[in-house]
């Protein structure tokens, strides 16, 4: 039995999207144990609830993080139309759900990009985000924005897609599912990609459970769960929506997910856009919550559920509002992991969990 | 399954045997937050039923900063996020967290930051607490002012009475505004006493030498009249 050495991973690493340490405990080449440390993007953001009113304070959600900026909008947004007694109008409620799957999309070619470089298929890397560029133009041309969007107000939305952007995100998406696919493919089903991933990380579903994993983490591991199976807003009007799950558990089922959560966001956004209705794109919402309001939302964000919680004053600024973020729920699963893998094999699991620390530390 | 949503206070000393009851009855743990109640921490503990899709928020309320509540990290190992952030942000101590950092989870330049509530955020609370205080005021005074009519109404009623059950009446009614009164002045007599205790012994006599000279003065206005 050789002796166990402490190896410090991060924050600062090549294949880490966002800062991260890790103290592995290692002992000839296999990890032992993993403790994580956050702490180096904490921005004390909640805490800006106090002096941002209710209206302001949607400004400063999407800025929680550059990739889940739509989804952190449109939570914040909920909850406290939640908290007021607010209904957005249905034609809000369908362009609010386009939008977030479109973020999905271009969460998910940038993770799988990042996935790619993590194991040295650089050129895939370049494909990835060279196919999300053209998301992210699609939300300039709709919503002003590449990455922050602020498309989303309390009460509804502040931009309405008209028929011919609508034809048009229609043609992008189209023109991405061929090449998208053939990426898909290439990756899932190349032997150095199965190499790291098969059998690299693996959770069973009971561990899944206990932990209480959320997102495509979870469901890799057979976890049938997903917040837009409720059925709220416009995800109530989709003809037939399953989640993706696999029963692998290993890092390939985690790519495989997320890669197939792609088209299924693209078919999505399809259903959508035929059936949109006519309509007001936003409600005045006029007044404060109530003194000793509370409301609580989920949110199925790209990393899996998110919660918002709200609370009001009988003022203009909210008492606390609150975001659980799913990678945050998933550092337990990280942990656990990661204990008894290779050393070689660290960053992959760590990247298949798609971390999202911004979102974590707020 | 149908989302809804919930929230039940619960007391402090059941929260374990809470939590215990929903791992044996395998719900989803969702997160732990705290609120900043001034003064007082709420804690909420969240909760999903993955059968029927409850989503139920376990209100612990009104802890004060230092407060020792158990971890749950040994039932739900993910819990020891919350906690650390909790105890870093808010000061409340959990005990037996899985993974404790030890009040070093964030790297924090204030101690507790959440405690303590923005100006922002102090005055527009003053500005409410005034405004609800304007509001009971009014409608104190308009309460007040439907006294006179009560009275109105009370000599109709006596003018049709019998005299002499009239005169026991108003007798009855003198005497109980007597009383009323003599409560009055001796609750303010007892707090007046109280808070001349509380003085420095030289300024309380001063303060008794000046009310007694004021008493005097109107005794003899009085006599004068």
């Amino acid at each position: 039995m050789g002796k166990a050495t402490v190896i410090p991973f991060g924050p600062q690493h090549p294949v880490l999207p966002e800062p991260l340490h890790l103290d592995l405990v290692v002992e000839d080449e296999k990890v032992i144990e993993a403790i994580p440390q956050i702490g180096f993007v904490h921005r004390g953001l909640e805490k800006l609830v106090e002096t941002k009113d209710y209206n302001q304070f949607i400004y400063v959600a999407e800025r929680i993080c550059g990739i889940c900026a739509m989804g952190h909008s449109l939570g914040y947004a909920e909850t406290v139309e939640a908290l007021m007694g607010v209904e957005a109008p249905k034609r809000a409620q369908y362009l609010r759900v386009i939008w977030h799957e479109l973020s999905r999309i271009h969460s998910h070619i940038l993770w799988l990009g990042l996935a790619a470089d993590a194991f040295g298929f650089e050129s895939m890397f370049m494909h990835c985000w060279r196919l999300r560029e053209r998301v992210l133009t699609l939300f300039e041309k709709t919503t002003g924005g590449r990455v922050i969007l602020s498309v989303v107000c309390v009460g509804g939305v502040v931009r309405d897609i008209d028929d011919a952007q609508m034809a048009d995100v229609l043609s992008v998406l189209e023109g991405i599912t061929d090449e998208y696919t053939q990426i898909m493919n290439t990756l899932i089903s190349d032997y150095s990609v199965k190499n790291r991933t098969v059998g690299v990380g693996y959770l069973s579903h009971e561990e899944a459970i206990a932990l209480s994993m959320v997102g495509p983490f979870a469901r890799a591991s057979n976890v049938n769960y997903d917040v837009r199976n409720f059925g709220r807003g416009a995800y109530g009007d989709l003809s037939d929506f399953q989640p993706i799950t696999a029963t692998d558990g290993d890092c390939y089922g985690r790519v495989v997910v997320r890669c197939k959560e792609v088209l299924q966001s693209i078919d999505i956004i399809k259903e959508l856009a035929a059936k949109i209705p006519a309509g007001d794109i936003a409600v005045p919402v006029k007044g404060s919550p109530a003194d000793g309001a509370e409301a609580c939302n989920v949110l199925e964000q790209p990393r899996g559920e998110c919660y918002y919680y709200a609370r009001g004053n009988g003022t203009k600024y909210l008492d606390r509002m609150r975001m659980r973020t799913p990678t945050s729920q998933n550092i337990a699963g990280m942990v656990k992991a990661l204990e008894g893998c290779d050393f070689a094999d660290v960053n992959m699991i760590v990247l298949t969990i798609d971390p999202c620390i911004s979102c974590t530390e707020r | 399954m149908n989302y809804s949503t919930e929230f039940k206070a619960i007391p402090f000393e059941s929260l374990t045997q809470e939590v215990g009851e929903r791992k044996a009855q395998g719900w989803r743990y969702v997160q732990t937050l705290a609120v900043n109640c001034d003064p007082g921490i709420d804690l909420i503990y969240s909760f999903m039923n993955m059968e029927t899709g409850l989503l139920e928020n376990l209100k612990v309320e009104k802890l004060e900063k230092g407060t020792h509540a158990p971890s749950i990290s040994d039932l739900y190992l993910e819990a020891f996020v919350w906690e650390n952030e909790i105890h870093d942000l808010f000061g409340i101590n959990f005990d037996g967290i899985a993974i404790d950092f030890h009040g070093a989870f964030y790297a924090l330049s204030t101690p507790e930051p959440m405690t303590v509530i923005s100006p922002a955020q102090k005055e527009a609370k003053e500005k409410a607490a005034k405004i609800a205080a304007a509001k009971a005021a009014k409608e104190a005074k308009a309460k007040g002012e439907s006294a006179p009519a009560a009275a109105d109404d009370m000599e109709a009623k006596l003018a049709g009475m019998d005299p002499e059950k009239a005169a026991k009446v108003r007798a009855a009614m003198e005497a109980k505004a007597k009383k009323e009164k003599a409560a009055a002045e001796a609750a303010e007599a007892a707090a007046l006493e109280e808070k001349l205790a509380g003085m420095d012994p030289e300024k309380a006599a001063k303060v008794r030498a000046a009310m007694e000279a004021k008493a005097k003065k109107a005794a003899a206005k009085k006599e004068e009249n």
